[in-house]
């Protein structure tokens, strides 16, 4: 329980260290954010006082005061004109107050962030879901089949189409699906969201195999692996000596063992794709966390890089919390071992 | 990013099995699926040249592009302002040819030699929401626009109205400047004459707004004003759609014919193709080139193709206060060694190669005189002696001589002008001037060439802002615009010849002297070469034949107040969400 | 020695390292002598004869194995340069990130659960260096570094630290790091990106993987009973270090590493995709992979190309990685 205490509040110092390396870097780059609002043909006048009006022109550490102070903040219950960018978190026992989060508004799309964010961040979890399942049913389904048949035709080209998977960068197996399946089939949208729920669903299925194919070869390698260990075990050699087949007990068996690191793994997975797969949301248009990063850095767009930048660290440093946790829990050798260690 | 793999335990002994040729078949594949398929026909017509237009239909179109918002006084863009010129009527507009026209004006007079501006406005327009507009709606929108807690990137453009430095500073609590002189008589009054008054006011910024938006900007009101189109409810879906209805009050009789205009949003240029073909598009306007060569090669497509106007400015910008290009040799030397041509292979359909300082598509304006009668034209001999005049001869038989320093040029990566630099670094080699292309982001990039000092050499680039000369010379190459931290005059050019032609051209309201000026101040440019000016960019469009009526529009890119469709099936639709508010 | 000579046996049996380092051998060669096989430098258009007739570049030909470019260049020349360019960048970001994986490792590893002496002059030296790199002196950084180092040679004093809990903290607020702003804030602040930038850049990134598996291995050896002997004998900390734990490190190190040049490979041809890689006219997979995706349809060899140069040095990497890591621990569990 102290561990764990410990734990968390290590988490919670590691989000604040790089939400403010993150901020510092975004004031030092150089880069005109009123400049980005106005336009590149407006005049130094007129951006001066769009500077002005974004609150620019502070020194950067007052408004570093300012956004931390603004970030989480006690506010009135009801809906209130200072508070327009505010989402209520909690409502409070105090007469008519709540907490408020408040990331600030979006210099370009000039939205309450926390809105902004509120919309993408269901798609961006969408994307990472339908990711994180094809790649443990190709990966797992394949890894099984492989180390079931090891030795034979079907166990070798599992491994190299695995590790071709694990060659091709990201970018490159979402390119290539994009012109195989959209462009020259046309079975499948370009790119994009669309408008409709059935939309949704045919312009998922492309990000989600390229995000499939590119963990999915991990995994296969991980389960196979592990399992083909416990498969070469004493009694496992015996009993097949004997000319029984590994059997279905020995199967589960070995696929259990094989649990311990693919859910470690898995959630460490998830934890990264929810800071949005940055590449495969900007090759197909996904409108998740990952592109709107990648839009507001290069937009200079302060209030949401910073949202972005909490949403992602909190995601990655939440889920290896929860990792190592369950990682203690599943495995006795760790805990046992934990008694000398530190982590 | 998931490529760093901070593993617990990584994967264990490998088989090494070896039938991974599939990398090579896969993409021997991929390879062989890239052959040219034709492009569907398009949808025909019903009626012949002749048939007068018909009521109803919703005008499709899509752009990859996103919109920030739909208030004219805000920071806007080329995408929205086709949005926000069908929702907002102004006093004057620019018509089809780029001419300053009235709109919601009836006419207007000028007085005291070009200091007073008195509009007279239609009677009876009805606002979207149903109210008169009358001249007290022209002043609270102007003054709405103009004040100082309203981010308008234009707001500066309008310094010259009478009062405006008080009101803006905010120590006047209204514009001085526009008078309300009766029900639908309004009065702009200057202090100076300004030939360009009228081209500015055509703009988006100063357009009436309904009451609904009140004195000061707020950024959730709902659009609302006295155009042809508004905004359905719901009709802003962002980041994916736009829907437009027609505006039954709009005080054109007849107008507008469509029932509904329509813009998809973030669609790239292959998908907008595809939904074209398949007629779920009706006009396309953002074509890669090598789908544009084979639209103009299919003679059933080529009639209902067309090409804008070219209204953007391409050029090399060198910096005039850094050597060498502090030496006017250089400059002309650099101007005279790049063939144009070569930067036009890189898109043939939508680079014009230019040799003057002025696109030749600024509507109103002879570009014929303009064309420089000195200079920026390729003459690699002339550059070579160019480059011995300015005391650093070059020989390209040995490769010696030259200016002995790499030249730093700052790019970003923008398609074509990442192109067009390393183009430009085989040029200039060729004439003893080595560059080294520094590759930064876009706003590093407007940083840098903006500060003094900041880029030695840089792609120079202006879009109009509009149709006019003015619009070109006096941010770009005039000592005024040279601001203490930043300015658009990327070569810091000063001339005080050319300031001085610049200037009374300004205040000039006689169109031929005006001409004159501007042929003169253009002569300087060519000659003295702040800039090497090589091309100008313009969009080539399709349409289906169905779509009738103009459309396309030099100022607004989309105009589609007259366009009609020419199919009954599509005319049939019920208008989805037109009900009155 | 007799381990190692055993070693060296199985690798050269081993099927995966063979094909692997055969594949490696072929891009070596085809990067390092390509461009002398060319018609063409990798930076000249030719406009007379790469402009095909109806236009547009031409397609490959006797002239141009693998076409021209947009730009009119030889896609072939211009291949072959960028395999030197890529796969420098990735070995130096691998040499890099190895190096400071290994340092980081070890040292974590071998603190681990227990204080140790921090001197002074390590501390000021990796803040020194750290403001230095802030205003974009990179050299001045590792000048530094160096001299903290000699300084703290001799001056061994300082304060007691949790060595290895910091290490991990400070890997776990890289491992939060947005990518993307790491890579232009250094990119910024460095002024230009070059080669150099890249591959400190991606070194800098790359050696949390390094770290950790090194921090697993070095805990490992330390209860190994001879080191715990050496050390109750009183050996130095720096000779126990040298004499027991890099050897038995030295395994998983190689493996691990030959697998972290196929990533790099991967990164930097993703730096170039995103345009922050390294500044045409320069060529790299990556750069020339993105400039081919816009002409796919009319051009599919040009994307062709670089994409089977990518995939194929990945994989030989990464078929190296693996037969390494057979040779040098079978026993691996």
């Amino acid at each position: 329980m102290r561990r764990l205490a410990w734990r968390l509040a290590w988490s919670v110092g590691v989000v604040w260290a790089v939400v403010s390396i993150a901020f510092a870097v975004n004031v030092l780059l150089p880069g005109d954010p009123a400049q980005m609002v106005a336009g590149p043909q407006a005049r130094p006048a007129d951006v001066a006082r769009i500077r002005e009006q974004l609150g620019l022109d502070r020194p950067p550490a007052v408004q570093y005061v300012r956004f931390w102070t603004r970030l989480v903040h006690v506010g009135p219950s009801v809906a209130d004109p200072a508070h327009a960018s505010c989402a209520i978190v909690l409502p409070l026992p105090v007469r008519r107050s709540a907490l408020h989060l408040d990331f600030g508004k979006s210099f370009q799309m000039r939205q309450p962030v926390v809105d902004v964010i509120a919309t993408r961040m269901p798609r961006t979890l969408l994307l990472a879901v339908a990711g994180v399942v094809l790649q443990l049913l190709l990966g797992v389904s394949t890894g099984v089949l492989a180390a079931l048949r090891r030795g034979t035709w079907v166990d070798r080209l599992t491994v190299s189409v695995s590790l071709l998977g694990i060659s091709a960068p990201t970018f490159l197996i979402a390119l290539l699906l994009q012109v195989i399946l959209a462009r020259e089939l046309r079975w499948l949208p370009l790119d994009g969201y669309g408008a409709t729920v059935g939309d949704h669903v045919r312009c998922l299925v492309l990000p989600a195999l390229t995000l499939g194919f590119y963990g999915a070869a991990y995994y296969t390698r991980l389960v196979r692996d592990e399992m083909r260990v416990l498969l070469d075990a004493d009694w496992v050699r015996t009993a097949r000596a004997k000319g029984l087949a590994p059997g279905r007990v020995a199967t589960r068996h070995a696929l259990r063992n094989a649990l311990v690191p693919l859910v470690t793994a898995v959630g460490l997975d998830f934890g990264a794709l929810m800071g949005g797969a940055i590449v495969t949301e900007t090759v197909f248009r996904w409108p998740g966390l990952g592109e709107l990063s990648v839009k507001a850095m290069l937009d200079r767009d302060g209030p949401v890089i910073m949202a972005c930048v909490i949403v992602t660290s909190i995601a990655i440093v939440a889920t290896n919390v929860v990792v190592d946790l369950v990682y203690g829990l599943l495995d006795p050798r760790v805990r046992d071992a934990r008694g000398g260690g530190t982590r | 990013m998931r490529w760093i793999r901070a593993t617990r335990r990584g994967p264990r002994r490998g088989d090494g099995a070896m039938r991974a040729s599939l990398a090579p078949a896969l993409l021997l594949a991929v390879a062989a699926l890239g052959c040219h398929t034709s492009l569907s026909p398009p949808i025909p017509a019903e009626h012949g040249d002749d048939a007068p237009p018909r009521r109803g239909g919703t005008l499709r179109l899509a752009t990859f592009k996103d919109i920030r918002g739909l208030d004219p006084a805000g920071p806007t863009e080329g995408v929205a302002n086709q949005a926000i010129h069908a929702i907002f009527a102004g006093l004057v507009d620019f018509d089809d040819r780029g001419r300053v026209v009235p709109d919601l004006a009836d006419r207007w007079e000028i007085a005291e030699g070009g200091r007073v501006y008195r509009f007279t406005l239609h009677e009876g327009v009805r606002m979207h929401d149903g109210e008169e507009l009358t001249a007290d709606d022209v002043k609270r929108s102007v003054e709405r626009a103009l004040h100082k807690t309203t981010p308008d990137p234009s707001a500066s453009y309008f310094e010259g109205i009478a009062g405006y430095a008080a009101y803006a500073e905010g120590t006047a609590e209204h514009l001085d400047g526009v008078v309300v002189e009766g029900r639908y008589v309004v009065t702009f009054r200057l202090e100076e004459p300004d030939a360009t008054f009228l081209s500015v006011l055509a703009g988006p910024t100063l357009r009436p707004v309904c009451r609904s938006a009140g004195d000061r900007y707020v950024d959730t009101w709902q659009p609302c004003g006295a155009g042809p189109f508004k905004l359905a409810p719901g009709g802003w879906r962002r980041g994916a759609s736009l829907r437009l209805v027609r505006h039954d009050g709009y005080f054109r009789a007849g107008l507008p014919y469509l029932d509904a205009v329509e813009w998809t949003y973030n669609m790239q240029q292959l998908t907008q193709r595809f939904r074209f073909e398949a007629g779920e598009l009706d006009f396309l306007h953002e074509i890669s080139q090598a789908d544009q060569t084979r639209f103009a090669g299919d003679p059933r497509w080529r009639p209902f193709g067309s090409t804008d106007a070219d209204t953007t400015l391409y050029g090399e910008s060198m910096n005039t206060t850094m050597p060498p290009f502090d030496n006017v040799e250089v400059r002309r030397a650099v101007a005279a060694a790049i063939d144009r041509e070569h930067y036009r292979l890189l898109k043939p359909a939508y680079v014009t190669p230019l040799d003057q300082p002025i696109p030749p598509g600024i509507p109103g304006y002879a570009s014929d005189d303009v064309r420089c009668r000195r200079g920026q034209r390729y003459d690699y001999a002339a550059a070579l002696e160019h480059m011995r005049k300015a005391g650093f001869p070059y020989d390209p038989a040995t490769g010696r001589g030259g200016w002995p320093y790499p030249i730093d040029y700052v790019v970003y990566d923008q398609g074509l002008l990442i192109y067009t630099a390393q183009l430009l670094q085989q040029e200039l080699a060729k004439i003893g001037l080595r560059i080294e292309l520094r590759l930064v982001s876009w706003q590093t990039f407007l940083t840098l060439q903006h500060r003094r000092g900041g880029a030695a050499m840089s792609p120079g680039n202006w879009a109009m802002d509009y149709p006019d000369p003015s619009s070109f010379f006096e941010p770009l190459f005039t000592t005024r615009a040279i601001g203490p931290e930043s300015t658009d005059n990327t070569a810091f050019y000063s001339n005080p010849r050319f300031d001085d032609l610049v200037a009374r051209a300004r205040g000039e309201l006689d169109e031929t002297q005006r001409e004159a000026l501007y042929r003169e101040a253009g002569a300087i440019l060519c000659d003295e070469a702040p800039w090497a000016f090589t091309f100008s960019y313009h969009f080539v469009s399709e349409r289906q034949p169905y779509v009738r009526g103009p459309l396309q529009h030099p100022v607004w890119y989309v105009d589609p107040t007259r366009t009609w469709i020419d199919r009954s099936d599509r005319l049939a639709e019920p208008p989805a969400g037109s009900e009155s508010p | 020695m007799h381990g190692r000579a055993k070693a060296g046996v199985r690798l050269f049996s081993n099927r995966s390292a063979r094909l692997g380092g055969a594949v490696i051998a072929a891009l070596l060669a085809f990067a390092l002598l390509g461009p002398f096989a060319a018609r063409h430098g990798p930076l000249e258009s030719d406009f007379v004869h790469g402009l095909g007739a109806d236009g547009v570049p031409v397609g490959p030909s006797a002239d141009f194995p693998l076409g021209a470019d947009r730009l009119l260049r030889d896609e072939f020349a211009r291949l072959a340069y960028a395999g030197r360019v890529s796969l420098f960048i990735a070995v130096l970001a691998t040499l890099i990130a190895t190096a400071l994986g290994a340092l980081v490792g070890i040292v974590s590893g071998w603190f681990e659960g227990a204080r140790a002496r921090v001197p002074w002059a390590v501390l000021a030296g990796v803040a020194g260096a750290i403001a230095a790199l802030a205003e974009g002196r990179a050299g001045l950084a590792v000048l530094v570094i160096v001299a903290a180092g000699l300084v703290a040679v001799r001056r061994p004093s300082g304060p007691l630290l949790d060595v290895d809990g910091w290490l991990m903290r400070l890997a776990d607020v890289l491992l939060a790091f947005p990518f993307l702003l790491l890579v232009m804030a250094i990119g910024a602040s460095l002024d230009r990106t070059t080669a150099v930038t890249i591959f400190l850049t991606l070194g800098a990134t790359g050696w949390l993987g390094i770290a950790r598996v090194l921090r697993a291995k070095t805990m490992q050896v330390r209860s190994l009973g001879y080191v715990e002997a050496s050390r109750a004998l009183g050996q130095s900390t720096a000779w126990v270090m040298l004499k027991h734990v890099l050897p038995n490190v030295a395994g998983p190190l190689i493996v691990t590493a030959t697998v972290l040049v196929a990533q790099m490979i991967i990164a930097d041809s993703v730096l170039s995709y995103l345009g922050v890689g390294i500044s045409p006219p320069t060529p790299t997979w990556g750069r020339m992979l993105f400039e081919g995706a816009d002409d796919y349809l009319v051009a599919p060899w040009l994307v062709a190309a670089p994409a089977g140069a990518i995939l194929l040095a990945v994989w030989g990497f990464n078929m190296l990685g693996e037969g390494l890591r057979d040779a040098l621990d079978p026993r691996d569990a």
